[in-house]
C-alpha cells in the first residue's frame, strides 16, 4: 500500500490538473495556496480563483488548499482533471484579537461598543499627531481640527459632551499606561500598530473615574514572529491656504472709498444734506489716489510651506528576544510665516521569553519636539489683525525693511505690522518626553498568568516668549500704541512625572466543550506630579539679549501639584457555545482629589451578547456569516474637573490650582502695609466643599453586528444613552457666605445617539473595491443644573454667548434675534424702543422684560432680550472612506462632514465693524446704504447694516450665526506598489496624497470646525490659525 | 493605604493648620486690612462720584465701552451694575475672613495683650464694614460667624437697619475697651486704635441722632492727643515724616515706589483722561478721568480758602495748551514708578471729629461757643475768617458746607448728605445738581448728548440696589424699593 515515490524517482508521470477556488458565496478566491501534500509542488490561484498544476500520477496525491482566514481543505486527486473547490471561512478568523482595557479579547466575544481603527484604512495622511489620524475612522468619535497650528492635537470627543463642568476629553492609554486626557504632541504616529476606542461603559468602566468620556487605547508596534524587516518611509509635502478658504477684505482703494462713504453717511445723518467737496476732510476726499494696497493676510502666509516625515523601523521577530527599533523625524513649517513644529523620536520595544514560565518586555520611547508659535486667536492677534489692519499702507519701506508699526491716522486704530510681529516675537515651546513601560509575565499554570508592569512618563515642557520693544500695541488710538514699548520675556518650565504600576492575574480556561471562561483580577496605583517654574521680566536695556537676567523688573513663581489613585478591579468573560456571551467588570477606585469619606467610588459594568447566527433555528444561509446582538450597561466616573469652571460664572474667586485639591480650603497671600513696611497677610481663597466627590455617568448601549457574504458586507448599529449625574460644577452661593461660588456635585446631562458603520468589499474585474462609511447621530440635553429654571451663561456681550439651559442641548448660542435692518426713523419709532438706534441699524427682537416674562417694549441693552439663536451640535456627522486597488495601483479617498449646526463667527463683529476704524470684509460692499439701497438681501439674518452707528452692531446677535454644514474631501491617496526585488526589496510603495483637499460649505470662514474657547463654550470662531491644504509624496520600502 | 491618597497643595497653607499662633493670627488680621484696602480703591464711586462734589471727564469716542462706573454719576445705577456686585461681594468676603479669624483665634496661643489688640482691631474693622454696608444698602445681612457648608447661606436674610446699628455699636464698644490709644511699636502705626473706634462710634451715634452720646463719645477722642496739623496738605503728604500724622485717626495705608503691590493710584484715576503726564508726571500712566470736581464745588470755596488749591485744580496745561478739565489734586505727590503712588486715604481725621462735635452740640444745645469754637478751628487753619452770630439752622448749613470743603474728596459727602437730608430732600438736592450739570457740564462732553435717564434722582435711590445676581441666587434676599 505504502508506495514510496522515493523508490521510483524516474518513472514518475506527471499529469496536469486545473480548477477554481471559490468562497462559500461562490466568489472566486485569488491567492489561495494549492500544494501537493508532502511535496514542494504547488501554485497560487489567480485573480479568477483559477489554478493549474502538475501532479504526479499515482500514489493518491492530495491537494491542500489554504488561505488566510479560511479553513484549509484537502482534496484527493482522482481521475478528473478539473477540481472546483470551495473554501469555508474559518470562524476562528474572527479570533482576531482586540486590545481592551487591561488585556485583549477575541473580537467575536466582544459585547461592548469598541471601535478598532485600522491603520491601513487611514491612508497616507501627514502624521503630525495621533489625533489627526482618527478623523472619520469610527462612528461616535468626532475629531475636530480647530486650527492649523503645526503639530497641534485635535479635539477628540467620544459620544458627545458629557459634562458641563469637568472635561469631555477621552482618556489615552499607551501600551496599557493611562497617560491622561491628552495624548501629547510627542508620540510618533508611525510607531503605532493599532488604536482601539472604547465607547460604552461596559468597555470603559474598568478605567473607573477616567472612563466617562471614552478611552483611546494605543498599542505600539511589536515584532511579528519569525519575521525580520527594515522599513524606511519618507514623506515630503507642502502646505498652502487655498484661495477658496481665505477671508477676503477690502483692498487699499476700496477701503479708502469705504472711509469716504462712512464720513459722508455720518455727515448726512448729522446735517441732513450731502457734504460739499470741501466738507470732506482731505484724507478721505480722493480714494482713487490711494497709493498702496497691502493684503496683510497674504503677507503673513508661508506659501508652499514644506513638511517632511522620515521614519526607519527595524523589526526583528527571530530568536528569544523580539525587538522593534525605530527612529523618526518630522518637520513641518507652518502655513503662517515663522511658525513650525518638529519632532525627533526614537523607540525600542523589546520582549522575550526567559523560559517557559517567565517572559519580559520593555518599551522605551524618547522624543523631543519644538514648536515655533504665534498668538493667533482673536482680532488683536495674528490672522484677525491682518483682516482689520488698514490696507493703505505698505508693509516694507524703500530699503525693503519691514515697517514695524502704523500709528492710527484719523479715527483708524494703530496696528503693528503682522509680519513684523511674526518675525520678531519669539514664542517657543519645547517638549522632551520619555515614555517607558516594562513588564514581567509569569505563566503559573495552564491558563493562569500573572503580569506585573510599571509605567513611567517623564515630560519636560518649556516655553519661552520674548516680545521686543519694537512691537507696538494692536488696536491703539493715535500714537498711543506706537513702539518702543516695554520688552517682555516669559520663561516657563514644567516637569511632569507620571508613574503607574499594575498587577494583573488572569485565567483562561475552557471547561466542558461549550464553556469558555476568562477572568482577571487587578490592582493599579498611579501618581502624577507636576512641578512648574515660571519667570517673567520686562524693561530690558535693548532687544539684543532676550534673557531674564537682562530684565530690570523680574518676577517668578513656582507650583507643585500631585494626584494619586489606587484601584482594584476584576473582569469576568464567559461564553457558552460561542453563542451566549457575558462580560462583567468592577472597579473600586480611590482618588486623592476628594476629601476624607469621599475618596472612593465603585464602577460596575456588565454586558451580554447573543450570536444569533449560531442558533440552530437560524437557517445556515450562505450569505449570513455572523449576527450578534449585544447590550451593555455600566457606571463610569469623571474626576478631571477643572476649577476654571468656576470662572465661567464670572464671579468665581481665583482658586489657583487645577482641581487637584478642590475639596480643601487654603490661605492666599493678601498683604498690607503698616508704617511703610510690608505686613504679610493671608486670607482664605475659596469656599471649599468638603463633600465633593466623583462625577458619575450611567450608560446603556445596545448594538447589533451583522456580517454577510464572508465579511464582504459588515454592518454595525449601535444605540446608546448616557446620563451624567452629580456633575462637578461651579455653583453660585450667596455672597454673604464670604464667597460667590464653590464647586459642587450637581446637575445632569444626557447624551443619546445612534451610530452606524458599514464596511463593504467588492471585486469588479481586476479592481478590488473597499468602502466603509459611518454616521453618528448624537443628541445631548441638559437635564438639570441647580433648580428648575437654572442656567449657565458663558461669554460676553461683545464676544458671543453660549448658554446651558435645562431641557435644551448643550452650548446653545445665545444673543439677540435679528428681525432685519431699520430703514427709517419712522420704523425705529414704531418698533420696540432700541435706545440709540439709527437707520441702518439692525432691528432686534423684544422678547422679555415684562413682569409676565413677555416683551416689555424695550430691547434691553443686556442679556434680558437675548435668546437661543443657534445650535452648535450637528444633526449628524458622517465619514466615508473609499479604497480601490487595480494591479499595482491603489487609491483611497476620505470624505467627511457634519450636517446642520451653527457657528458664531465672532471675528465678524470686528471685521464687519462699520465704524471705519478697521478694514472690513468685501461683504461690506453689500451693506445697507439707504432705504432705497438696502443691499442685495436685507432680510437675510447675516446681512450687514449701515455705517452710521456703533450701538446694536457688535453685540451678540443672529447677525454672526452661520450654518456650519460642510463636507471635507479630507484625504486622497494614490499609491503604486513596486515590483519585488528578490533578496533585497520585499515590499516598496510610492504614493501621493492630498489632505484637506477641498471644503464644500457655505460657511464664510476658513474652517467650520473653528472654535477658540474650550469646554462647553462651543463654536466661537474668532479667526484662528488657518487650516492648510497639504500635498505630499512619499516612499515606503521594506527590506 | 489611606495615607497614599492624602494629598494637599504643598504650595499653600491649609486653613486647618493655620491660626495657631500670634504670627499666624496677625497675618489673618492683616489679610482683613488688605481686603478693606481693596474695597477702598473704588469707594470714591459711592462716597463722592455719585454726589454733587464730582463728575466725569467722559470719553466721547468710546461710548460703546462706557463702564458701569459712569452710572454713579448719572444716577442710572441698576441692580445689574457690576460695581454694586463688587461692593456687596467684597464686603462679605472681608467679613468672612474677619469672622473666621475671630473664631479661630479663640484656640490660638496668644499673649493676652496681643489677643486684646487683635480682637479689638477685628471688631473695629467689622464695625467699619457694616457702617459702610448700612449706609450703602440700608438693611443688610448680618453675618458674625462663618458657615461650614454653603447651604445655610441661603437662609440668611436682611436685618433692619436698627439691628445693624446695634451690631456696629456693640463691636465698637468692645473695640474701645480692647484697643490701645497708641501702639507701642512703630511698626504697628496704621492699625486701628481706641481713637478710631471712638470716632467711628461717634459718627454712628451722630447718624442715629443720638447727640448727647455723640458728644460724650467724641469728647473722649479730644483727650487722646490728636491735633490739627498746621498745614492742611500735611494730611495727605505721603512722606514718611507726615504720613499717619497728628491729625490722622484712621487711614487706609498704601505704599508705592516698589513691587510690593501695596500702592495707591488715585492721582491717576482722578487725572483728566487726555492729560498724559501733565498731572501725574508719567505720560504712560492710565488716566481715568473720574471724580472730576464740579463747577459747583469749585464755586463753593470762599475767597482765600487755602484748601481749594490744595484739593483741586481747575485745569491743566499740556504741551503749552490749557485744558479746562478740573481734577482732584489732593492726593498728587511725586512718586518714582508710574501708577504706583504712596498716598494713604484718610478715613477719619481729627478735623472730622471736631466738625462732628460742632454738629452734635448744635443739634443738642444750639450754636454754643464750644460748637462755634470747633468749627472755627477748622476755618482758621483754612485761612478763613471765624464765624459768629449763627443761629441753629445757619450753623447746620455752615457745618455741612465746612465738612464738604474740609473733607472734600475723602468719601464723606454721600454720608453727610444722607445724614442731613431726608430721602425726598436728598432727591431734590441731587436733581438740582443734575440740572446744573445738564445745563453746563463741568467738562465738555464732545457732543455726546445726555440720555433722557441721566441725572434723574428719585427718593428710593437714597440707598443702592442689592445686586441682582445675589437675589437670583437667593430669592429670599429682598430688593430695595424702586430697583
Amino acid at each position: 500500500q505504502a508506495t514510496s515515490f522515493d523508490n521510483l524517482p524516474h518513472i514518475t508521470i506527471d499529469r496536469d490538473i486545473k480548477g477554481k477556488v471559490t468562497d462559500d458565496g461562490g466568489q472566486p478566491l485569488p491567492g489561495v495556496s494549492v500544494v501537493v501534500k508532502g511535496s514542494s509542488t504547488g501554485t497560487v490561484s489567480n485573480s479568477d480563483g483559477a489554478f493549474s498544476l502538475s501532479v504526479p500520477e499515482g500514489g493518491n496525491p492530495v491537494l491542500v488548499f489554504s488561505f488566510v482566514g479560511y479553513i484549509s481543505k484537502e482534496v484527493a486527486v482522482g481521475n478528473q482533471t478539473s477540481y472546483d473547490v470551495q473554501l469555508i471561512v474559518d470562524s476562528k478568523a474572527l479570533e482576531e484579537v482586540v486590545v481592551v482595557g487591561y488585556g485583549t479579547q477575541r473580537k467575536r466575544d466582544i459585547t461592548s461598543a469598541v471601535s478598532v481603527i485600522s491603520m491601513e484604512d487611514i491612508g497616507e495622511v501627514p502624521k503630525s499627531n495621533v489625533t489627526k489620524m482618527l478623523q472619520g475612522q469610527a462612528p461616535g468619535v468626532i475629531i475636530k481640527q480647530k486650527s492649523g497650528t503645526p503639530g497641534q492635537q485635535f479635539e477628540v470627543k467620544v459620544r458627545g459632551i458629557s459634562s458641563l463642568g469637568a472635561g469631555s476629553d477621552p482618556l489615552y492609554v499607551i501600551d496599557g499606561f493611562p497617560v491622561g486626557i491628552s495624548v501629547g504632541q510627542n508620540l510618533n504616529p508611525n510607531d503605532i500598530e493599532t488604536i482601539t476606542i472604547l465607547k460604552d461603559a461596559a468597555s470603559t468602566a474598568i478605567y473607573g473615574a477616567r472612563g466617562s468620556n471614552g478611552v483611546v487605547l494605543i498599542t505600539t508596534k511589536s515584532a511579528k514572529e519569525g519575521k525580520t524587516n527594515l522599513n524606511v518611509s519618507i514623506d515630503y509635502g507642502i502646505q498652502n491656504i487655498p484661495n477658496s478658504r481665505k477671508t477676503h477684505v477690502l483692498n487699499g482703494q476700496d477701503f479708502a472709498q469705504f472711509k469716504k462713504e462712512v464720513f459722508i453717511g455720518r455727515y448726512v445723518l448729522a446735517n441732513g444734506r450731502q457734504p460739499g467737496t470741501e466738507d470732506i476732510p482731505i484724507d478721505f476726499r480722493n480714494p482713487e489716489n490711494t497709493k498702496y494696497s497691502t493684503n496683510w493676510f497674504d503677507l503673513i502666509l508661508n506659501n508652499n510651506a514644506p513638511y517632511k516625515d522620515i521614519n526607519v523601523t527595524l523589526s526583528s521577530g527571530k530568536g528569544a528576544i523580539k525587538s522593534v527599533v525605530s527612529a523618526g523625524y518630522y518637520k513641518e513649517d507652518g502655513s503662517l510665516q515663522y511658525t513650525g513644529y518638529d519632532r525627533a523620536s526614537v523607540r525600542t520595544n523589546l520582549s522575550g521569553d526567559v523560559n517557559k514560565f517567565i517572559s519580559m518586555g520593555v518599551n522605551l520611547a524618547g522624543s523631543y519636539s519644538k514648536s515655533s508659535l504665534a498668538n493667533t486667536d482673536g482680532r488683536s492677534n495674528l490672522v484677525g489683525l491682518t483682516l482689520i489692519s488698514d490696507p493703505r499702507y505698505p508693509a516694507y519701506d524703500e530699503k525693503g525693511e519691514l515697517i514695524p508699526y502704523y500709528n492710527g491716522v484719523g479715527d483708524i486704530f494703530g496696528f503693528p505690522n503682522p509680519l513684523y510681529m511674526l518675525k520678531n516675537i519669539k514664542r517657543n515651546r519645547n517638549i522632551a518626553d520619555v515614555l517607558a513601560n516594562g513588564h514581567v509575565e509569569l505563566n503559573i499554570a495552564k491558563g493562569l498568568k500573572f503580569r506585573s508592569s510599571v509605567n513611567a512618563k517623564i515630560n519636560y515642557n518649556t516655553y519661552k516668549e520674548f516680545v521686543p520693544s519694537t512691537i507696538g500695541l494692536a488696536i491703539a488710538t493715535g500714537s498711543a500704541g506706537a513702539p518702543p514699548r516695554l520688552a517682555t520675556e516669559r520663561d516657563d518650565s514644567e516637569e511632569l512625572r507620571n508613574y503607574a504600576a499594575d498587577q494583573l492575574l488572569s485565567y483562561v480556561t475552557n471547561f466542558g466543550e461549550n464553556h469558555h471562561l476568562d477572568a482577571m483580577l487587578g490592582y493599579s496605583a498611579q501618581q502624577e506630579t507636576t512641578k512648574g517654574l515660571y519667570g517673567s521680566g520686562n524693561t530690558f536695556p535693548d532687544d539684543l539679549s532676550p534673557f531674564l537676567g537682562n530684565a530690570t523688573i523680574r518676577s517668578s513663581n513656582s507650583i507643585e501639584r500631585k494626584w494619586r489613585m489606587i484601584a482594584y478591579f476584576a473582569r469576568l468573560n464567559y461564553a457558552f457555545k460561542d453563542k451566549y456571551l457575558l462580560s462583567a467588570t468592577m472597579r473600586r477606585e480611590g482618588s486623592s482629589r476628594f476629601s476624607e469619606g469621599h475618596k472612593y467610588g465603585t464602577f460596575p459594568a456588565a454586558s451580554v451578547g447573543w450570536r444569533i447566527s449560531e442558533e440552530a433555528f437560524i437557517p445556515k444561509a450562505a450569505w449570513l456569516t455572523d449576527l450578534k446582538l449585544r447590550a451593555s450597561w455600566g457606571k463610569t466616573g469623571n474626576n478631571s474637573y477643572n476649577v476654571s469652571a468656576l470662572n465661567n460664572f464670572g464671579v468665581g474667586q481665583n482658586v489657583g490650582d487645577d482641581g487637584n485639591y478642590a475639596s480643601l480650603a487654603f490661605l492666599g497671600l493678601n498683604n498690607y502695609v503698616f508704617n511703610n513696611t510690608l505686613a504679610s497677610g493671608k486670607t482664605v481663597t475659596r469656599f471649599a466643599n468638603s463633600e465633593l466627590t466623583w462625577e458619575k455617568s450611567d450608560q446603556l448601549d445596545i448594538g447589533f453586528d451583522l456580517a454577510t457574504f464572508n465579511n464582504k458586507l459588515v454592518f454595525t448599529v449601535e444605540y446608546y444613552k448616557k446620563i451624567t449625574d452629580d456633575m462637578l460644577l461651579g455653583y453660585n452661593i450667596p455672597a454673604v457666605s464670604g464667597f460667590t461660588s464653590t464647586l459642587k456635585n450637581l446637575g445632569k446631562v444626557q447624551n443619546k445617539g445612534i451610530e452606524i458603520a458599514v464596511n463593504y468589499r467588492l471585486k469588479v474585474g481586476q479592481v478590488n473595491l473597499r468602502t466603509n462609511g459611518n454616521i453618528t447621530f448624537n443628541r445631548n440635553k441638559v437635564l438639570a443644573i441647580r433648580g428648575q429654571n437654572d442656567f449657565i451663561l458663558q461669554g460676553s456681550q461683545y464676544g458671543g454667548y453660549n448658554i446651558q439651559q435645562v431641557g435644551r442641548p448643550i452650548g446653545m448660542i445665545f444673543g439677540y434675534r435679528k428681525l432685519g435692518i431699520f430703514n427709517t426713523k419712522e420704523e425705529i419709532a414704531a418698533a420696540p424702543q432700541q435706545e440709540g438706534a439709527v437707520p441702518g441699524a439692525m432691528k432686534f427682537a423684544d422678547l422679555h422684560g415684562a413682569p409676565d416674562g413677555g416683551p416689555d417694549g424695550i430691547v434691553s441693552y443686556d442679556t434680558k432680550d437675548m435668546t437661543e439663536i443657534g445650535n452648535p451640535n450637528p444633526k449628524f456627522n458622517w465619514a466615508w472612506n473609499v479604497g480601490a486597488d487595480y494591479k499595482r495601483f491603489d487609491v483611497s479617498v476620505l470624505l467627511m462632514g457634519a450636517y446642520k449646526f451653527d457657528v458664531y463667527r465672532n471675528i465678524e463683529a470686528s471685521t464687519m465693524n462699520m465704524d471705519g476704524v478697521f478694514n472690513v470684509l468685501e461683504k461690506a460692499k453689500d451693506r445697507w446704504r439707504s432705504p432705497e439701497n438696502p443691499g442685495p438681501d436685507p432680510n437675510n439674518k447675516n446681512s450687514q447694516g449701515g455705517t452710521d452707528y456703533f450701538k446694536w452692531s457688535r453685540e451678540s446677535s443672529e447677525r454672526y450665526v452661520y450654518d456650519g454644514t460642510h463636507m471635507w474631501i479630507k484625504n486622497v491617496t494614490i499609491g503604486y506598489t513596486l515590483p519585488k526585488v528578490k533578496g533585497i526589496l520585499s515590499d516598496a510603495r510610492i504614493f501621493v496624497n492630498a489632505a484637506n483637499l477641498r471644503l464644500v460649505t457655505k460657511y464664510p470662514g476658513n474652517n467650520p470646525d473653528a472654535g477658540v474657547r474650550g469646554g462647553t463654550e462651543l463654536n466661537n470662531d474668532d479667526e484662528s490659525y488657518p487650516v492648510p491644504r497639504t500635498f505630499s509624496a512619499g516612499l515606503k520600502v521594506n527590506f | 493605604s489611606e495615607d497614599f491618597l492624602d494629598q494637599t497643595d504643598p504650595t499653600k497653607v491649609g486653613v486647618d493648620v493655620f491660626y495657631k499662633n500670634e504670627a499666624q493670627v496677625k497675618q489673618a488680621l492683616n489679610g482683613v486690612y488688605s481686603q478693606v484696602q481693596a474695597l477702598n480703591n473704588t469707594a470714591y464711586l459711592f462716597g463722592e462720584f455719585q454726589t454733587d462734589n464730582t463728575t466725569v471727564d467722559l470719553n466721547p469716542s468710546d461710548r460703546g465701552g462706557a463702564g458701569g462706573w459712569e452710572a454713579f454719576e448719572f444716577s442710572t445705577v441698576n441692580s445689574g451694575n457690576g460695581e454694586i456686585a463688587n461692593l456687596w461681594n467684597g464686603y462679605y468676603a472681608a467679613l468672612y475672613n474677619n469672622n473666621l479669624t475671630l473664631e479661630k483665634m479663640v484656640t490660638a496661643e496668644l499673649p493676652d495683650a496681643s489677643r486684646k489688640e487683635i480682637e479689638g482691631q477685628l471688631k473695629f474693622l467689622r464695625a467699619y464694614m457694616y457702617f459702610n454696608l448700612v449706609q450703602y444698602f440700608g438693611d443688610v445681612v448680618i453675618v458674625t460667624s462663618t458657615l461650614a457648608t454653603p447651604d445655610p447661606a441661603f437662609d440668611l436674610v436682611r436685618s433692619p437697619q436698627a439691628e445693624v446699628w446695634t451690631q456696629i455699636e456693640k463691636d465698637l464698644n468692645e473695640a474701645i475697651l480692647l484697643l490701645p490709644a497708641t501702639y507701642a511699636a512703630a511698626a504697628d502705626k496704621g492699625r486701628a486704635t481706641k481713637g478710631a473706634a471712638l470716632s467711628l462710634l461717634g459718627k454712628s451715634q451722630l447718624i442715629n441722632k443720638k447727640y448727647a452720646e455723640t458728644i460724650t463719645t467724641l469728647k473722649q477722642v479730644t483727650s487722646l492727643g490728636y491735633a490739627l496739623t498746621a498745614n492742611y496738605a500735611d494730611n495727605f503728604d505721603p512722606s514718611p515724616a507726615k504720613k499717619n500724622g497728628a491729625e490722622s485717626i484712621f487711614e487706609i495705608q498704601y505704599q508705592g515706589d516698589n513691587d510690593l503691590g501695596e500702592w495707591s493710584n488715585f492721582q491717576y484715576v482722578f487725572a483728566p483722561r487726555v492729560s498724559k503726564g501733565a498731572v501725574t508726571g508719567y505720560a504712560n500712566g492710565s488716566n481715568g478721568g473720574r471724580n472730576v470736581p464740579t463747577n459747583d464745588i469749585m464755586a463753593s470755596y470762599e475767597t482765600g480758602d487755602l484748601r481749594k488749591d490744595l484739593s483741586l485744580k481747575p485745569n491743566f496745561t499740556l504741551e503749552g495748551k490749557v485744558y479746562s478739565v478740573p481734577f482732584v489734586s489732593k492726593y498728587n505727590y511725586p512718586h518714582t514708578i508710574v501708577n504706583r503712588t504712596n498716598t494713604n486715604w484718610p478715613i477719619i481725621r481729627y478735623a472730622d471729629v471736631l466738625l462732628m462735635l460742632a454738629e452734635a452740640i448744635n443739634e443738642q444745645s444750639g450754636p454754643t461757643a464750644e460748637a462755634l469754637g470747633y468749627l472755627n478751628q477748622i476755618r482758621k487753619r483754612a485761612g478763613l475768617a471765624e464765624l459768629s452770630g449763627l443761629d441753629k439752622t445757619s450753623f447746620q448749613t455752615a457745618v455741612l458746607k465746612e465738612r464738604r470743603l474740609e473733607l472734600a474728596f475723602e468719601n464723606q459727602r454721600w454720608i453727610d448728605l444722607k445724614r442731613t437730608k431726608t430721602a425726598a430732600e436728598w432727591a431734590t438736592f441731587m436733581n438740582a445738581h443734575g440740572a446744573a450739570e445738564r445745563a453746563k457740564p463741568t467738562v465738555d462732553r464732545g457732543n455726546v448728548p445726555f440720555n433722557s435717564t441721566d441725572y434723574v434722582f428719585t427718593a428710593n435711590e437714597y440707598v443702592l440696589p442689592i445686586p441682582a445676581p445675589q437675589i437670583l441666587i437667593n430669592p429670599k434676599l429682598t430688593q430695595n424699593p424702586g430697583y
